[in-house]
């Protein structure tokens, strides 16, 4: 669950100043990655909770001062993996052979022409974009999020995903496709020819 | 492009394509010499120009739109009160 590092001493009163200091202080970007990934409120509190205590509970392992955001990101998407997700019983669905073929292949060169212009997603202020985001299937809503929302670099994503970098890379290729195919389509509803 | 000039080309020689090079550049994972080169080819490349340009402002857009409202305050009360609980 949690990776395995030095195993940190602390004291009872280092243990809540980390707490304080570095967990909690991370709970807005918490919040939205668990409602990013369940797309509910409710759940999306019931997982940050969960994951601030197991937080807590292996907080020995976590090295004080080092990256706490992606060492407690790590945790919450861990927890949807093996509670929530098992729980709905939401098997995934996307076949990334494919898409890792795919982004290896000559074709992927192909696909650079934009389908969409600039002033088209300018005209975009209400929540076309959050909707194009959250219509994507989790695993690729997951590296949109940990990369342009959160500014993980490759090797953080790849260390919170469990996934070599070559795959963050494919995946996040993969979605942001999906997700411009998504607003192409808004962009066509507003009435932008071409778009 | 000159491929022995490229900087993008990697250890095992393999030449990069222009959507990698997009892709490294949009998220910050490059150097300052990869930054130069690209910078010079999307002059000479207009599907890079133009990919670059729409990329650039989804990105921007996800960061401005997708933040969400933050947590909501009974979040952070109910944790610090389960915590406080935890001590006793």
């Amino acid at each position: 669950m949690v990776e395995e590092g030095a195993r940190q001493n602390y004291s009872e009163t280092e243990k809540q100043e980390i707490f304080d200091k570095e967990f909690l202080p991370n709970i807005n970007a918490m919040y939205n990655f668990g409602y990013r990934l369940t797309l509910d409120r409710d759940d999306a509190k019931d997982l940050v909770q969960d994951t601030y205590f197991k937080a807590f509970r292996f907080i020995e392992s976590f090295q004080k001062g080092t990256n706490a955001k992606a060492w407690l990101f790590r945790i919450l998407k861990n927890s949807f993996i093996n509670d929530y997700r098992k729980k709905r019983k939401e098997p995934n669905k996307v076949d990334y052979q494919e898409v890792e073929s795919y982004y290896n292949s000559e074709d992927v060169n192909r696909q650079i022409t934009p389908d969409l212009r600039v002033d088209a997603l300018k005209d975009m202020i209400g929540d076309e974009i959050s909707n194009a985001l959250n219509s994507l299937d989790v695993d690729f809503r997951t590296v949109i999020i940990l990369c342009d929302l959160e500014g993980f670099k490759y090797e953080e994503m790849a260390k919170i995903l469990d996934i070599p970098i070559g795959t963050v890379r494919s995946r996040l290729h993969r979605a942001r496709q999906l997700l411009k195919e998504k607003l192409s389509e808004y962009a066509k509803s507003m009435g932008y020819k071409n778009a | 492009m000159s491929q022995s000039t490229n900087p993008f080309t990697t250890a095992t020689g393999k030449s990069p394509s222009c959507m990698e090079m997009l892709q490294l550049m949009l998220d910050g994972e490059v150097s300052s010499e990869q930054e130069a080169y690209f910078k010079a080819h999307m002059d000479q490349c207009m599907p890079c120009f133009k990919s670059h340009e729409v990329d650039m402002a989804i990105k921007q857009l996800v960061k401005d739109r997708c933040c969400g409202d933050g947590a909501p305050l009974e979040l952070l009360q109910e944790i610090k009160h389960r915590m406080s609980q935890r001590e006793k």
